[in-house]
Parts: C-alpha cells; structure tokens; sequence
C-alpha cells in the first residue's frame, strides 16, 4: 500500500514538472515565432484607419472613487481610430458617478438598449460627454450586480463588433487595442473569438496621466514574488496553450472578445467568481459543439499593468477566488472533461487544468500530511526526502529564472542596474515566502467552495498606482 | 577528506532512484549556476547594445546630414561625399550596425521630403545596402525575406520588382503581406494587378494595411475592379468591396448586383450597405422580394439599407415586421414607418405591451 501511494506521488510530481518543461519549450518557440512575425509590424497604418473594426471597452467600476478619473482618461487617450469606452458604474456608493459627471461633462441621455442578456437595471441612467473631447466615453450607471452582471450590461450597450473587458483600474499601454485586434483580423482560416495579452504588475512603477513612465520593482517581497509568478505564467504558459489552441482562461484584466459569440452564449456568468474563465470555456465549448473553427490567441506582449496585493490578507482573498473561480468552471463544464469530442479542449486543457491547477493544491497538503504521518511513525526515508525536496526546489528556481531569461529576450522591461540580482533573489526567495500563502489560500478556496457557498468576492482595497 | 568519502560512500550505497535524483540535482545546480552567469551576460549586453546603439546612431546622423550637406551641382557626387559613402560601407558587414544604419536612413527620409529624401534613398543603393537587402530574398527563412522586401519597400526600389513579386503565394502570410506593401507603395493602384494572380487569401489585417496605403496616394483614380469583384478568391472580391466603397465605384453595378447570389456569406452581407451607400434602388426590390431566403445577417443589413431608401409603397413591407422578434429589424421597421407616416406610427405604437416594443416605440417617439 505504501509503495502504491508512494508510487502515485512520484507520478504526479514527474508528470507536473513534465508539463511544465514540455509547455516552456513550446513557449519559447511560440514566442520566437511571435517576435519574428510582429517585429516590422507597422502598427500606425492601422492606429489612423477609419475602417479598422469598431471596438468597445467594457469597464466596469465599484466604488473606484479614488482613481475614476485619472483611470478613464488613461482609457480615452489610447491609439486606435475606432472605439469607446463603456464605463459601467455597478452601484457605487461612492461618489465615483458624481467625479465622472464634473469631470467629464456629462449629461443624461436617451439610449435605446437592445437587452440581450439580462442584467440589472439602470439605476440613473446613461451618460454622454457635452465635450467632443470625450465623445468616445458612455457612463452607465447601474444597480449592483457585481462584475460579470456589469460587462453583460456593456455587451448590451456596446454597438461596436469587438468588446474589450478590462479593469477599470488597470493601465492599458497606448498601443494595447492595436495589438490585440491584429489576432482577429490576420487569422485566415479559424474564428478568433478572444484574445488576451500579458498583464504585468505596476506596483511602484511611476504613472503619469495615465502613462507608465518608470518600471521599477517594488519593496515588498510579496509583490516582487507576484511579478515573478506573472512572468512564469503568462510568458512559459499561456503562449504554449495559445500555440496548442488550449487556452482555458483571457485574463479579466484585460481581453479582447468576438461580440456576436459573447452575447450568442449569453455573455459572462453571473453565479461564478471565476466569471473570466468561464467565458471562454463557454465561448470554447459553442464552437465546439457547432463545429466551427476558432481559436483563442494570445500575444506576449505586456498590454496591460495592474495593481496587485501588497499584503497577505488581499493576497489570500484574491487567490481563494481565483480558486473558486476554478473550481466552478471545471465543475460546471465537467461534461468538456477527458471528452474527444471537444479536441484539444477535452482532451489537453481541461485534465491539465483539472489535475495540475485544481488537485495541486489538494495533492500538495495530503503529500504534507501523509509526511507528517511518516515522521509520526518513523517511516520517512530522509534520503528520499531530502534529496526530492531539493529537486522540487531547484526545479521552481530554474524555471523561474528561465522566465527572466525569457522577460530579458523578448522585452527586457526591467533595465535597471541591480533588478537582475533582485529578480535572481526572488526566484530563490519566492518558494518559501509566497507559494506557502498560495497554498494556504487555494485550501481556503476549496473549504470555501465547498462549505460556505454564499461567499463571492473579497474585497480588494485600491492604493492607487504611483504617481509621478 | 574524510567527508567527501562518507559523501561517495553514501552515494554509492543508496538505491538507484535516489542516486538518479542526486544526478538530478547536480545537473540543475550546475544549470542554474550557467544560467545566472548567462543572465548576468545577458544584462550586460542588452545595456551595452542600448548605449552603443544611441552613440551609432548619433554618428551616423551625423555622417547622414554632411553627405545631404557635401553636394555640389559639378559633381553627381562629390569626394566629400565618396569618404562619408566609403566610411558607412566599411561599417555594414556586422548585422547590428547595418540595422542601425539602415534606420538612421529611414528615420531621416520620414524628416525630410523632396531632394533630400532621394539623396538619402541613392545613399541606401550606393553604400551597398540594397545588396544586402537583395540578397535577403533569397535566404530560405521565410521572416529574412520579409524583412529585405520591407527595405526595398521603404528606400523605394522599383527596379526590382519582378524578384520581389514571386513571392506572391508564398505560404507564410507575412512575406506575401510584404510583398503586397512593396506593390502598393511604389506602384499604388497599378500595385494592385497582384489581385489578378493571387490564389491565397489577403487577411483583413493586410486589406486594411494596403486600402491606407492607397490612400495617402495623390492620384485616387482606381484601377478597373470589375475583375476582382468576381474573382474566385473571396478574399479579393471582399477587398475590392471595400475598393468600392471607398472610391465610390458606381460603374459596377451589376457585378455588385450578382455578389447578392454569392455563396460566401460575408460577402452577401458586407455587398448589401456597399449598394445603400451607391444608392444601387434596384437591389431593394430584389432583395425585398427574397427577403425570407435571406439569412438574419442579411436581413439586418437590408433594414439598415431600407432607413436610406424607403418609399411610400414599402409600407405594406414595413408593416409585417413591425413585431419582427429581432430587436434591430424591429427597431427599423418601426423608425421607418414614424417617418413614412407619424399618425399611423400612432395608430399601431400601443399594438403589443411587450416590453422590447414598447421600449423601442418610447425611444423612437423622444428622438
């Protein structure tokens, strides 16, 4: 019996870090070719074109008080002919509406609303600027519904052919739309349906009127422990998933969506708090199902910054939702699961995401308690023990540091002298000062999820970025 | 000594899976160690290629400015000129300097129009970059070729168009998107004969990409496009809609009128605002008559067209689909019937308490 747990542990083990080489290298070659293709790319030709396709970004705002203003003017200044912006102001109590209407000259209007998916209703209305300046900017204002009820009221509204999701707190670079939309229009033989781009973390970087003006790496161990994650995972991860078509998740931080397939499947799922994930399972699984060709690109370009937590409690919040978030949509489309029917989805993605991101952590905690068992009974083999353990580690740290490497080649953001040695120490440190606060939250996540169904989503308290 | 022994000793008396993890770990040891050193390398290399960037390139701003500067009339090009052409040839055989050159060059021709700009485009030919470029045509790697035709592009070489234009069906997309560019920069609408001969598909990226370079051309008289309209490549039929639209083709008509029967979707749906926008009256009538056959993205788009083109004998038309379960056909069924006659749009605005109706006829009677 020992052996066979024994043996089932190794296999997991082997099999997780066999993914992860296997998705790493698959990465680098998607993203050399990526590079190679976009490096002459002349973005401007398009950046002044009236024909380029309309696009709508969908942001949605809950007592954003603090940054509303400077957050929206960032979102107004972006290059790209064709687009506005949709504020969606979900029942802020806070004087976030009042700040847009001063700010931005706005006035009530009459809107015709083609209600396709239900969602709250308005609570004062719509708003258009009197100012040409913003003629791009429609505010809505709107009973609290959370977030997903939020971007379904801007499907509604939007009368443009391709929706960006965002955060409404997050900084999109000037170019961001421009390079997302390209997916969509170069691809040939294959639907694109959603496309995402890297998000990078903006703690202690300068932000001036909207535009990222410094990169620096922030104090707290945390934080820089977050940067590496991010890199780790959006730059050896997600572009291997693009390249195998296998993307199960658009960052919901920013995302670029097919309008006519996001609201043809009845936009974003209001009864989850993994509303980004499920989306594109559901968006996946109609293609599926009506034997289209489609695909869900990704590009790796750092498109959008965001805050991330700076202290363990938002940290653990944050990431008990993500893993709730998870766990919803593989149950909820368990039916896509090991499933031939659904390509490259049922039988790559959805065991990936299912046995390497929804097991982990469950894995993990009972290879810890069943080591507890061992030493309780002086059965541990500290040779075995000791040199795995060392394995395990060394293994995170190489991986890591090859997504530095990786971060180096592609956009080598983190010019300053000494970040080297920092990103370095980090990928030394991380293992021990973030993963253990991961760990802990996803088993949080899991009790929550399935001991305390009223819980959503944990309040994420807003610095505001560095200013300048 | 001593410990080292008991390490070896150790070693060679545990089990074999242990000793494969030992191995393991000296292999990522010595991984990890190579790759810190290579990172740090790396670093170091990308902060020196930045500062030695900006220091090249100041310099050959500079070389660049004395040889515009050099010229006198006597000479096609003066000695001046020959030691600046002379000193740039020396420096292109390394890749990273001839990269600099070649956009110091570029940036230079976007600052400066006129005489200049052709200086700058001879100065190209003459420190023998343009070899480089050519040569690039002919490297099997499909992003090199790309790249030497983007040169031509941007220094303007016609001369070498016929080297440039089999590449028409290459299969990566990018380098016929070059060759493309290339056509449509320097030749412009006679660029465009490549849609004769073209048997793969032009992205809606590249459509777009070429339609803008079109555009900042000074002579906006369009080539023949009937050809195109019904080429069997769907993707040319649908550029050439665009062609239409935008140079407000109205000599096509009937080919315009044909697209209607087209099997391809999308270009049944994207010919149906093209014949609003040409004021094409005939095309109602048929497509009214066909109106059920059409599919729901057509119909859309005829409604859209029916708001420019409406008359009085369309209201019988208008009437049925006053209640048309789809929002938008709804919404021009009822807008058209208010501006065809407001005492009838009256008349039938409280026929159903339906709230998407109601709300429709609200927004139509405020605005």
């Amino acid at each position: 019996m020992a052996s066979l747990i024994h043996f089932l542990f190794f296999l997991y083990s082997f099999s997780i870090i066999g993914s992860y080489i296997i998705l790493g290298i698959i990465s680098v070659f998607e993203t050399i070719e990526y590079m190679k293709k976009n490096k002459f790319v002349n973005y401007n030709k398009i950046l002044s074109s009236n024909i380029s396709p309309s696009i709508s970004i969908i942001a949605p705002a809950y007592n954003e008080s603090l940054n509303i203003i400077e957050n929206v003017r960032s979102l107004l200044s972006l290059h790209y002919a064709n687009y506005d912006v949709i504020i969606v102001n979900d029942g802020s109590k806070d004087d976030s509406l009042e700040k847009l209407i001063k700010a931005y000259n706005l006035v009530q209007v009459d809107f015709l609303i083609n209600e396709q998916i239900l969602t709250q209703p308005l609570r004062k209305g719509i708003y258009k600027s009197t100012n040409p300046a913003f003629e791009k900017l429609i505010v809505v204002d709107k009973e609290n519904g959370g977030k997903a009820d939020a971007l379904n009221m801007g499907l509604n509204i939007s009368a443009n052919k391709y929706v960006a999701c965002i955060d409404v707190d997050c900084l999109l670079i000037e170019d961001a739309l421009l390079k997302l939309i390209k997916p969509f229009l170069e691809s040939i033989d294959k639907k694109v349906i959603a496309a995402g781009g890297v998000i990078r973390i903006a703690n202690s970087c300068i932000i001036e009127q909207g535009k990222l003006l410094d990169i620096n790496l922030p104090k707290k161990m945390l934080e820089k422990g977050q940067i590496l994650e991010y890199l780790r995972a959006f730059l050896l991860g997600r572009m291997a998933w693009s390249r195998l078509n296998g993307l199960l998740v658009i960052s919901g931080a920013f995302g670029l969506f097919d309008k006519k397939i996001a609201i043809g499947v009845g936009g974003y799922d209001t009864n989850t708090v993994g509303e980004d994930m499920e989306i594109i399972v559901r968006m996946r699984r109609y293609m599926e199902e009506n034997k289209l060709k489609y695909r869900v690109a990704y590009i790796p370009d750092p498109l959008c910054w965001t805050e991330a937590p700076d202290n363990y409690k938002t940290f653990i919040s944050q990431r008990n939702r993500w893993t709730r978030g998870t766990i919803e949509t593989l149950r909820k489309h368990r039916k896509v699961g090991f499933n031939r029917k659904y390509n490259s989805m049922g039988i790559l993605s959805y065991p990936y995401w299912f046995l390497f991101e929804r097991m982990a952590p469950i894995v993990e905690v009972l290879g810890l308690i069943y080591f507890g068992y061992l030493i309780f009974n002086n059965e541990v083999g500290w040779d075995y023990i000791i040199g795995f353990i060392i394995l395990a580690y060394l293994f995170t740290v190489l991986f890591s540091i090859l997504a530095i490497i990786s971060e180096e080649l592609t956009y080598h953001q983190y010019k300053k002298k000494g970040t080297g040695f920092k990103m370095i120490m980090i990928a030394f440190l991380e293992p021990f000062v973030v993963h253990p606060f991961i760990l802990y939250a996803a088993i949080l996540g899991n009790k929550d999820y399935y001991f305390n169904k009223k819980k959503k989503w944990g309040a994420m308290t807003r610095k505001g970025m560095n200013k300048a | 000594m001593v410990e080292n022994n008991y390490f070896v000793k150790s070693f060679e008396e545990s089990s074999l899976v242990i000793q494969l993890v030992w191995i393991c770990i000296i292999v990522l040891v010595f991984s990890i160690i190579f790759i810190i050193i290579y990172l740090k390398y790396l670093r170091s290399l990308l902060r020196k290629n930045d500062l030695l960037k900006i220091k090249i390139e100041k310099e050959y701003e500079a070389s660049v400015i004395n040889y515009l500067y050099a010229g006198n009339e006597a000479e096609e090009i003066s000695a001046e000129q020959q030691a600046i052409i002379d000193e740039l040839k020396s420096n292109i055989s390394e890749t990273f300097k001839r990269d600099i050159l070649i956009s110091t060059l570029l940036k230079l021709s976007y600052e400066i129009s006129g005489e200049m700009a052709e200086s700058i485009h001879k100065l190209y030919i003459k420190t023998g970059l343009i070899d480089y470029s050519l040569s690039k045509l002919r490297n099997k790697k499909w992003n090199i070729i790309a790249n030497g035709i983007r040169e031509l592009t941007l220094f303007h070489v016609k001369e070498v168009q016929d080297q440039v234009k089999i590449h028409i069906n290459h299969p990566k997309t990018e380098v016929r998107s070059a060759m493309q560019l290339y056509l449509v920069n320097l030749f412009h609408f006679e660029g465009l004969a490549f849609l004769n001969d073209i048997t793969t598909p032009i992205s809606e990226w590249d459509q777009i990409q070429l339609l803008e370079v079109l555009q900042l051309h000074k002579n906006q008289k369009v080539a023949d496009i009937k050809s195109w309209l019904k080429s069997t490549n769907e993707s040319v039929v649908l550029f050439a809609l665009k062609l239409a639209k935008i140079y407000n083709q109205y000599g096509v008509k009937d080919e315009l009128m044909a697209l209607l029967n087209h099997k391809n979707i999308k270009i049944r749906v994207d010919v149906i605002p093209l014949l609003s926008h040409l004021s094409i009256i005939e095309a109602k009538i048929i497509l009214k008559n066909n109106f059920k056959e059409l599919s729901l993205e057509e119909q859309i788009a005829f409604f859209e067209m029916m708001e420019n083109v409406y008359e009085k004998t369309d209201k019988p038309f208008i009437m049925e689909h006053i209640l048309n379960p789809n929002f938008e056909i709804k919404f021009f069924a009822l807008k058209i019937l208010k501006n065809l006659n407001i005492d009838e749009f009256n008349c039938f605005k409280d026929l159903t308490s339906e709230p998407e109706f109601v709300r429709i006829v609200k927004y139509i009677e405020s605005n």
